[in-house]
C-alpha cells in the first residue's frame, strides 16, 4: 500500500473528513496528556524551565524521519508520492517569526490553543478567537499581500537537494542534532531553569 | 560491559537506538526510487478490468464546474487542435513530450485525446513510470462533445431522460455548448462548431443554425 490514500480514491470526501476527525481527536488527546493544554508549561520552555515541548517535537521529527526513511529504503512506502510543501523562503521565514512571537506572548501554538480551549481554559479560548480574527483579517487583505506571499519561490525542495548531500547523511545529521539538543535541554533545565518557580 | 545496556535509562536507550539507526542510514542509500521501475501487470489488468482508470465526461465537467484544482488535465493532441478547442483548464502535452513534462507522482492526472487510444497509451506510460493517480477521460474529446457540449434529447424520451437532460443543459451552457432537442435533422454532418475558448462564462452559445446532429434517432 502506498501513501496517500485519499488522492487515489480509496475513500471519498466524507470518509476523509471522518479520518481527519479521528486523527485530530487523537492528536489533541496526546497533546493534552503531555500537558500541552497549559500555556504556562508551553511558555516555560522559553525560560528554560521546562523543555518538554522541544523534546516532544524533536522526538516526533526524528521518529517520523527515521520511520519514513527506512520504510522507503526497504520499498514499503513510495516517498515520491508524499506531498512536499513548496518553499517560499522570505515569506515563510517571516511567518515563522510571527508564529514564534505569538507563541511566546500568548503561550500557545495553534494546535495547543484548541486543546486548551476545549479543556475549558479561558486564555486558550481567547487565543483561539485571536486566531480566527487573524485568519479573517489575513483573508481580507490577501490581495494586498499576495505578491509578497508568493515571492522567493524555491519549489518543492528538500535540504538534501539544496545542499546536494545524500539523504542518509542528512538523517544521521538530524539524529545527532536531536541527541545533542536533548542533552543540551537537560543541562539547561538543571542549570538555568531553577530561577523561576513554576506556579 | 555486559550490564551496560540494561543500566541505561529509557531515554538513553532510545537515544542510542536513534543513533544506531542514524548511523546505518548513512550507508542505507537513497529513499527515493531511481529510474528503474517494476510493473505489476496483475494490478494493472485489475484496474483496467474494473474501469477505475476512467473519468466520465460528466464527472470531469462536475469537477471543473466545482472549481476543483486537485487534478491536472492534460490534452494529448496537437497544438493546432488544442488551439481550436480544449477543455477548460487543460494543458497541452504532446505525447512525445510526456516524459519531460513536469508532473508530480502524487498528483491526480486526467488525460484526454481525440478518441481513446492516445490517452490509453499515455496512461500506460505514466503508470509504468510510477504515477499512480492517472485517469483517462472516457471516450476522449468525442464523448465530451457528445455528452457535455452537444447533449441530445430524443423526441420519444422518457420523463426521466427529460429530467436528466434539463440538468445537462445547464452543464452544457456552462461550457458554452448547445443542447439539442428533437430527433430529425435535415443534414447529417460530423463537424460541429466547437465553442469559443473564452468560456466558461455562461452564455455564449454558438448560433443555432449551425447545429448539426451526428447520428439519427
Amino acid at each position: 500500500m502506498n501513501t496517500p490514500f485519499f488522492k487515489y480514491g480509496l475513500f471519498g470526501d466524507d470518509v476523509s473528513l471522518v479520518i481527519a476527525f479521528v486523527i485530530g481527536i487523537g492528536f489533541g488527546f496526546f497533546l493534552e496528556r503531555a500537558g500541552f493544554g497549559n500555556g504556562r508549561k508551553l511558555a516555560a520552555q522559553f525560560y528554560f524551565n521546562d523543555l518538554t515541548v522541544f523534546k516532544v517535537m524533536f522526538t516526533a521529527i526524528i521518529t517520523a524521519m527515521v520511520g519514513i526513511y527506512y520504510l522507503s529504503v526497504i520499498g514499503w512506502m513510495d516517498l515520491s508520492l508524499v506531498y512536499l510543501n513548496p518553499t517560499y523562503i522570505v515569506p515563510q521565514t517571516i511567518g515563522g517569526l510571527l508564529l514564534g512571537f505569538g507563541f511566546v506572548i500568548g503561550g500557545y501554538c495553534p494546535g495547543t490553543s484548541c486543546v486548551s480551549a476545549v479543556t475549558g481554559k479561558i486564555d486558550g479560548m481567547v487565543y483561539l478567537l485571536g486566531i480566527v480574527v487573524g485568519i479573517f483579517i489575513f483573508g481580507e487583505i490577501f490581495p494586498l499581500v499576495s505578491n509578497f506571499y508568493n515571492s522567493t519561490p524555491m519549489g518543492q525542495i528538500t535540504l538534501s537537494q539544496l545542499f546536494n548531500i545524500p539523504y542518509g547523511i542528512l538523517v544521521f545529521a538530524v539524529v545527532m542534532m536531536a541527541i545533542g539538543g536533548f542533552a543540551a535541554a537537560e543541562w539547561a533545565e538543571k542549570k538555568l531553569g531553577n530561577k523561576i518557580v513554576e506556579p | 560491559m555486559k550490564n551496560f545496556f540494561p543500566k541505561l535509562s529509557l531515554n538513553k536507550k532510545l537515544a542510542l537506538l536513534a543513533f544506531i539507526l542514524g548511523l546505518i542510514a548513512i550507508f542505507a542509500g537513497n529513499p527515493y526510487r531511481g529510474s528503474s521501475v517494476t510493473l505489476d501487470t496483475k494490478e494493472l489488468s485489475l484496474i483496467v478490468d474494473k474501469t477505475v482508470d476512467h473519468v466520465s465526461a460528466e464527472e470531469l465537467a462536475d469537477w471543473i464546474i466545482q472549481g476543483k484544482s486537485d487534478f491536472k488535465l492534460l490534452d494529448l493532441r496537437t497544438e493546432k487542435e488544442f488551439n481550436e478547442y480544449h477543455i477548460p483548464s487543460a494543458e497541452l502535452v504532446p505525447l512525445a513530450e510526456l516524459n519531460q513534462y513536469p508532473l508530480l507522482r502524487n498528483e491526480k492526472i486526467v488525460l484526454y485525446s481525440e478518441g481513446g487510444i492516445h490517452s490509453a497509451q499515455a496512461w500506460m506510460l505514466l503508470r509504468a513510470n510510477g504515477y499512480k493517480a492517472v485517469y483517462m477521460l472516457f471516450g476522449g474529446l468525442e464523448e465530451w462533445a457528445d455528452k457535455i457540449l452537444f447533449p441530445k434529447l430524443a423526441q420519444n424520451a422518457t420523463p426521466e431522460q427529460t429530467t436528466a437532460f434539463e440538468k445537462m443543459k445547464e452543464v452544457s451552457k456552462f461550457f458554452g455548448g448547445s443542447p439539442q432537442v428533437g430527433g430529425a435533422t435535415e443534414e447529417v454532418s460530423s463537424k460541429k462548431p466547437m465553442p469559443k475558448l473564452e468560456m466558461p462564462t455562461g452564455g455564449s452559445a454558438p448560433t443555432a443554425g449551425k447545429k448539426k446532429k451526428k447520428e439519427g434517432c
